[in-house]
């Protein structure tokens, strides 16, 4: 299959964490979406074989979970939660705002292939509502005009790791609670940036 | 700083730069309950937990000491931490996470010892990678001083603890769905019994589950022993309790409070009022699942488990969302409704099938296509997958996800009965 | 499932009525027995319960007041309470009822289950009068292939997961799971991994609606148009269970029948479907006699009966009965192969008679070997022992049982075979081997040597149940034999020695062997042989050859004439090459077939015979089990049973056999044969008879010989063994099924590939003494290095006979 040695080395390692094998599965969904940058059915296929299922039970597992995504998705995935506490603060606004700055709508990728938006339910952010995320990382306190500035600014400045504080000085607003030191860690596509998956953008 | 005690929140609130790393966590005498606990039986440890009165902070309120007496004998058992905080208005483990996992990881390590348990996993939920990073980098460090790892603290004691995320499905918050997906599984729950994590839980073994927020408690228990953490709290609510208050307040955050104070209190001296002056018109005390409270009846209430269950909700994961006068109800019911629909795992007929229809009726209602019988169509699906509307909920179901789709639909028919007519006889929402 | 052992019984209360139930019995099935029916879909009494569609919601009387509890995870314990019947049970019942059907289609007027609808019928006892529901359904499109056999409509499926569980824990082909969640949950296989279970139409048979409907019965027939007959499967020789539906005198379905003792209600699909064979337009209809030219003219029955009696008799005369020999008999019924064997004996003179197509074992050890295994000793043992063919390739009854006993009751289990197998993972040791070399792992086992040391040990667990039998036609019988042997040394071992095709084990118990005689008797047990001069006439005492010598003897000329009942030497002897050459030596052949053969083009006169399902006779399977094979179509043209065609010879040389019907043949058989003594048809109800009935019937007790067989080594060894699918002549004739054979592929080690310089996919030649084909290679890790594997019988594939040693190479021989 096509996984660098890398990623085998990092999936062999994660395996060998877990009592049981097919443990390791869901770790190594988020290997093989950053392999390919989405989840391909070639990713299931080396999954399945790293942990001794058929393919069909390692989609069956990857589609029950929203964070898998099996079609190519835009260098910046914007997810906007539209749960109750977001909702009565305005995330409503904020969605249409962000799919009219993006020109696409929510689940769906704009035509440059750089943003896409999508609903969330809540994202543990609530005492910072309206929040949204890219590329998983954090950004609280959203309102229809910031959400346009970010859309726009990711667009035109591309960056190549999404840092949440970054962001957040930038486009966001009220924060749930004190964040004690800023960080330099940030995601480098469209999935949670951990390290032991060998997805962060560096730095600590 | 606050005029409540505070047992989770002080190291974070007295040192805001750095109290998520390792060396002001021992400076402030962090990791001297581990030691301590490493010199005690298993019996001695349930037993100080059991009477410390210590309760489950996920959502389900069970007694901690009483789920670590129940593990079963067989071995080898295992721990797993529910960081998968889901439940709408939670986000008090977020903050536990990022700005104090030491503290989480030493009481997980009080919990493995009182378990006999030797690895340990920590299931963050996936849009949750700034936490775990923050939780890795802690682990990293008690790695490094071998309090973690072989032989921890200079004893002969191993303890192996592994961060596993999770891939966005709020079903795996419930502990037996969070198995299955820590197994590599679908997120489905399991149906107890048999399938109690204590007797039969990760790969079949003896597994305790914890939230986040409830091993936190564990360094000062061990430290400063039941009573005090009883003194903090009362005979029934003891120690504190992480409130995450959103919605539309004034100073929406965590806050960490003793149980006892009323609502009153907490949302308008804690929480700072209601936004814009507008007024208070309802709020939900535990978790999009809890059924709704309203100012002209639980305003002055304490906040205590008993007087919560008496008032027919629950305190369960401490979010409270408060609603203004502004809200449309039917509205915000609809978007409760709806986060319950999505993440209905699609096991058991009721909810797979009923959140739907049930959402599917709520939508057309909010949108002013509502006809007479749906209001009582609404109660008689939301009835067939909690007969009886009664509180604690009974279930048809396998889990209790599909009954709390209910709690809002009784709740706006209960106390906004005529908001919901507004809006099938107007044709539309009357907020708009 | 309960966990407890079943024989406590307890006090269980369904609706006031205490019953005694076995401790951790479902009390879903306690209550079902007991005449009290509580409505399900997702719950099936083969599978593991899960709860999950709800409809089998019961009150439990608590110490906290009654509990909504599913009935079929509620396992019995004394003193339970249930209530069945109160309002809430109603209400909940209804509630479920109507939340499953707001988003199934209306389809019931185009939709296969209809009539036979366990959705349609619960609905009708449980559910709603209407449902409330206005808002759009879900839609899917509709219906999707999931695999060559199977069609899935997303829409009607309620999501039960009958489909998923049986493919994982019973057949253990995971290749259809859930997908997506909650309400967009849905059935999916992979992307160019289609459900090509061979187990897939189980799934079409347990499911609750008309989600999964099979290819073969789409649109055919609706249930209340059906006639149903319960019989015996012919396919292989594990005689299941199942019951035949015809229409208009057209075979148009098999289902599994839940029999405890063999399938437990289970069919591979090979079973299931491969019965088109029956009804198609090639079937012979009338008599067929050779022209000089060769060429095949129709005949009627007196002149091709005539023709016959002549040329046989005219060649017993000349050069006594032992000119003539005997094949087949495995593919009918007891009665048509008990009526073969009197004929040969009585009317012809001779032992020359073989059921098997030199690719099975000793017949004795076959039909009479000591301390012979049921297949529901398989669930009790402490160690299975399978040496023999894949048994998911050759036995899907016995695939099934051992996994599930492997998998559900802890059961260990050890297999010796030269490549992967399906059990493979669920087995405790997997000794995988080099054909020719078996005798040194026997060796090494006997002596728990080494490697084997391990697997001995686990073989100490007894009781021991051993599956034994050829893993290939390349492979030495007698090995099967010595292991065998070594089997009678482990604690309480029982064994079951295996033969794949169909009534092999019915044809042998009427004496189609040589050295045998009907009802496991001896061909030199002089006393035996005395009762049957009495009912024979005279018993011929030369010495009988086996399929091999009956074809080398009719291509050297020592036999003139070959009577062929249901056989294809030229397919299925391995050494297909030295059937055909049989054939064309031969002076006179006569074939009783259902079509023109391989072999059957070749006889001189053909006579039409009635299918499977067209006779009414009796079948033994691998445990000596009888039971009844039914008939409810007639046979198409002139077509009739093989014994009658047998006694219309018999008669015409002047020695009629005295058979009106098959119940006379049958009545003779339980006069006459030791085994099948007062053996009557009434007595075969349920799921039959395993005989002998009593230990005295059975003279002849076989003890397994280990004929210390020597090791064969060679650079490359052949591996040829069958699959499930390839080019028999049902198959053929089974459209839906002939597409599905595997097709010759040479199977390569890594690392001999690499030696040769050959990559996936490149041809290569294959060739033995007897034989040379050319074929795709594929690579196979699986097999031990100097091994090629080629499944046997595949569509355009010369044979390759049964040597071991072969040669691979590179390119298409030009």
């Amino acid at each position: 299959m096509s996984w660098t040695r890398e990623a085998l080395e990092r999936a062999e390692a994660i395996i060998a964490r877990y009592p049981q094998r097919r443990s390791a599965l869901m770790p190594l969904l988020y290997i093989a979406m950053r392999e390919d940058g989405y989840l391909t059915e070639d990713g299931m296929r080396q999954v399945a074989e790293l942990t001794g299922l058929t393919p069909m039970q390692v989609d069956s597992v990857a589609s029950f979970y929203g964070m898998f995504k099996v079609v190519p998705q835009g260098r910046y995935l914007i997810s906007v939660c539209t749960s109750i506490s977001c909702m009565l603060l305005g995330a409503d606004a904020v969605m249409s705002s962000a799919e009219g700055e993006a020109g696409v709508p929510a689940g769906e990728t704009d035509a440059e292939g750089i943003v896409t938006i999508e609903h969330v339910e809540c994202i543990g952010a609530c005492g910072g509502a309206p929040a949204v995320q890219v590329n998983y990382e954090l950004v609280e306190g959203m309102t229809q005009e910031s959400v346009v500035e970010m859309v726009r600014w990711l667009r035109e400045t591309k960056p190549d790791v999404v840092r949440a504080d970054e962001l957040q000085e930038h486009f966001g607003g009220t924060r749930s609670f004190d964040p004690g030191v800023l960080e330099a860690q940030g995601a480098v596509g469209p999935y949670p940036a951990f390290d032991p998956y060998g997805t962060t953008g560096g730095g600590s | 700083m606050s005029a409540y005690p505070q047992v989770l929140t002080k190291r974070m609130l007295e040192h805001p730069s750095d109290s998520n790393t390792i060396s002001v966590y021992e400076e402030t005498g962090g990791y001297g309950s581990a030691r301590t606990a490493l010199d005690m039986t298993r019996d001695e440890l349930v037993e100080m937990v059991k009477s410390s009165g210590l309760i489950g902070r996920g959502g389900a309120g069970f007694s901690a000491g009483m789920k670590w007496s129940f593990l079963a004998p067989g071995r080898p058992s295992y721990l797993v931490v529910n960081a998968d905080e889901s439940e709408p208005g939670t986000f008090k483990d977020r903050q536990l996470l990022e700005r104090d996992p030491h503290q989480m990881i030493e009481g997980i390590i009080i919990t493995s010892v009182a378990n006999e348990v030797h690895e340990a996993f920590i299931y963050i939920r996936g849009e949750y990678p700034k936490p775990a990073r923050r939780v890795q980098r802690a682990l990293a460090e008690a790695y490094e001083k071998s309090y973690l790892g072989k032989r921890i603290f200079g004893t002969d004691y191993d303890l192996d603890v592994t961060v596993h995320l999770g891939g966005g499905a709020y079903i795996c918050g419930e502990e037996t769905a969070l198995i299955n997906s820590l197994e590599g599984r679908r997120g489905e729950p399991r149906l107890k019994p048999p399938y109690f994590p204590a007797a039969k839980g990760l790969y079949m073994m003896p597994t305790i589950v914890n939230n986040v927020e409830t091993v936190s408690n564990l360094p000062f228990i061990i430290e400063h022993g039941a009573d005090a953490y009883k003194a903090l709290g009362d005979e029934a609510d003891t120690g504190t309790f992480l409130f995450s208050v959103s919605g539309h307040v004034a100073k929406p955050g965590n806050y960490e409070l003793p149980r006892g104070i009323t609502w009153r209190e907490l949302i308008f001296d804690v929480a700072g009022g209601i936004r814009n002056g507008n007024g208070l018109k309802t709020w939900i005390p535990g978790g999009a699942s809890a059924p709704w409270f309203v100012p002209s009846e639980h305003l002055d209430d304490p906040i205590t488990r008993e007087a919560c269950g008496k008032a027919g909700s629950m305190l369960g994961s401490g979010a409270v969302i408060v609603m203004d006068d502004t809200t449309c109800v039917v509205r915000a019911a609809e978007r409760v409704v709806r986060f319950f629909s999505h993440e209905s795992c699609g096991q058991c007929t009721p909810c797979r099938e009923g959140t739907t229809w049930e959402e599917q009726v709520l939508r057309r209602i909010e949108m002013g296509a509502g006809r007479e019988v749906d209001a009582d169509l609404l109660l008689d699906i939301a009835d067939n997958i909690s007969p009886g509307l009664v509180w604690p909920p009974k279930m048809t179901t396998i889990c209790p996800l599909g009954p709390s789709s209910v709690s809002p639909i009784t709740s706006i028919t209960k106390y906004f009965k005529d908001e919901v007519m507004q809006h099938i006889h107007g044709g539309g929402c009357p907020f708009e | 499932m309960g966990g407890a052992p079943l024989s406590e019984l307890v006090k269980v209360t369904v609706d006031g009525r205490e019953l005694e139930v076995p401790k951790g019995k479902p009390v879903i099935d306690a209550a079902r027995e007991a005449g009290v029916y509580i409505p399900h879909f997702c719950h099936h009494q083969r599978l593991e319960p899960v709860g999950m569609c709800r409809a089998c919601l019961v009150e439990l009387e608590t110490p906290r007041g009654m509990v909504l509890t599913p009935s079929c995870t509620l396992f019995a314990a004394d003193g339970q309470v249930v209530h069945t019947t109160t309002p809430v049970v109603k209400k909940a019942q209804e509630g479920v009822l109507e939340f499953l059907l707001i988003n199934h289609p209306l389809d019931c007027p185009v939709c296969d289950k209809g009539g036979e609808c366990p959705l349609q019928d619960q609905t009708v006892g449980y559910g709603p009068g209407e449902s409330r529901f206005v808002e759009e359904k879900r839609h899917y499109e509709k219906p999707i292939p999931i695999s060559d056999l199977v069609l899935l409509d997303r829409e009607r499926c309620i999501l039960c997961a009958r489909c998923v569980r049986f493919a994982d824990e019973v057949a253990g082909d995971p290749l259809i799971e859930f997908a997506a969640r909650g309400n967009t949950t849905q059935i999916a296989t992979f992307p160019d991994e289609p459900f090509s279970s061979y187990f897939s139409g189980n799934t079409v048979q347990i499911c609750p609606v008309g989600a999964l409907t099979a290819v073969p019965y789409r649109f055919r027939a609706r249930p209340w148009d059906l006639k149903k007959a319960e019989s015996t499967c012919h396919q292989c020789s594990a005689g299941e269970s199942i019951e035949i539906d015809a229409s208009q005198n057209d075979v148009l379905r098999f289902t599994g029948v839940d029999n405890d003792a063999t399938n437990q209600g289970w069919l591979s699909d090979k079973c299931r479907f491969g019965f088109e064979y029956i009804g198609s337009k090639d079937r012979l209809r009338v008599p067929l006699i050779k022209n000089e030219d060769g060429t095949f003219r129709e005949a009627e029955w007196a002149e091709a009966l005539d023709l016959t009696a002549r040329r046989l008799q005219e060649i017993v005369d000349a050069s006594g009965g032992a000119a003539v020999a005997g094949l087949g008999g495995a593919r009918g019924t007891n009665e048509d192969a008990y009526a073969f064997s009197k004929f040969m004996r009585s009317v012809i003179g001779s032992n020359h008679v073989d059921a098997q197509m030199d690719d099975g074992l000793n017949p004795r050890l076959l039909a009479a070997v000591d301390r012979k295994a049921t297949i529901a000793d398989l669930d009790t043992a402490g160690s299975i022992f399978v040496w023999g063919p894949d048994l998911k390739e050759e036995s899907g009854t016995l695939y099934l049982r051992v996994r599930q006993a492997a998998q559900k009751r802890g059961v260990k289990l050890v297999v010796v075979h030269p490549r992967a197998t399906g059990l493979d993972d669920c087995t405790t040791h997997k000794i995988t081997y080099r054909p020719g070399q078996g005798p040194d792992v026997l060796r090494g086992l006997a002596a728990s040597e080494g490697e084997y040391a391990a697997a001995r040990a686990v073989l100490e667990g007894g009781p021991v149940v051993a599956i034994v039998g050829r893993t290939g036609v390349t492979e030495d019988p007698r090995l099967a034999e010595s292991v065998a042997a070594f089997v009678s040394t482990l604690p309480e071992a029982k064994v079951l020695p295996f033969a794949r095709r169909s009534n092999v084990y019915g044809a042998l118990d009427m004496g189609m062997a040589p050295g045998l005689l009907p009802g496991r008797v001896a061909l030199d047990d002089p006393d035996q042989v005395a009762s049957f001069e009495a009912v024979f006439g005279a018993v011929p005492d030369h010495e009988g050859r086996g399929a091999r010598g009956i074809l080398e003897g009719l291509e050297g000329g020592e036999l003139r004439a070959l009577v062929m009942v249901g056989a294809d030497p030229v397919r299925d002897v391995p050494d297909g090459a030295l059937a055909a050459r049989a054939f064309d030596a031969a002076e006179f052949v006569v074939a009783l077939d259902l079509f023109l053969t391989d072999s059957s083009s070749r006889a001189d006169v053909v006579f039409p015979a009635e299918a499977f399902a067209e006779k009414e006779g009796t079948t033994t399977n691998l445990e000596g089990r009888v039971q009844k094979v039914a008939r409810i179509v007639a046979g198409p043209g002139q077509t009739q049973a093989d014994w009658s065609t047998l006694e219309q010879i018999a008669h015409r040389m002047g020695t009629p056999m005295g058979f009106e019907d098959a119940a006379s043949v049958s009545a003779e058989i339980a006069r006459v044969a030791p085994a099948y003594r007062g053996l009557g048809w009434g007595d075969l109800r349920g799921d039959g008879v395993v005989v002998p009935r009593s230990e005295a019937d059975q003279p002849l007790r076989y003890q397994p010989v280990d004929h210390s067989v020597g090791s064969v080594s060679a650079p490359f060894v052949l591996h040829y063994a069958r699959t499930l699918y390839d080019d028999g002549v049902e198959m053929q004739h089974s459209l839906s099924l002939h597409h599905l054979a595997s097709g010759a592929k040479a199977h390569l080690h890594p690392a001999d590939a690499a030696e040769l310089g050959v990559e996936e996919g490149d041809e290569v030649t294959v060739e033995t003494v007897s034989g040379t084909a050319s074929m795709t290679a594929t690579i196979d890790a699986s097999l031990v290095k100097g091994v090629v594997y080629v499944p046997f019988n595949q569509p355009g594939v010369p044979p390759l006979g049964r040597s071991l040693e072969v040669t691979v190479r590179k390119g298409v021989d030009g």
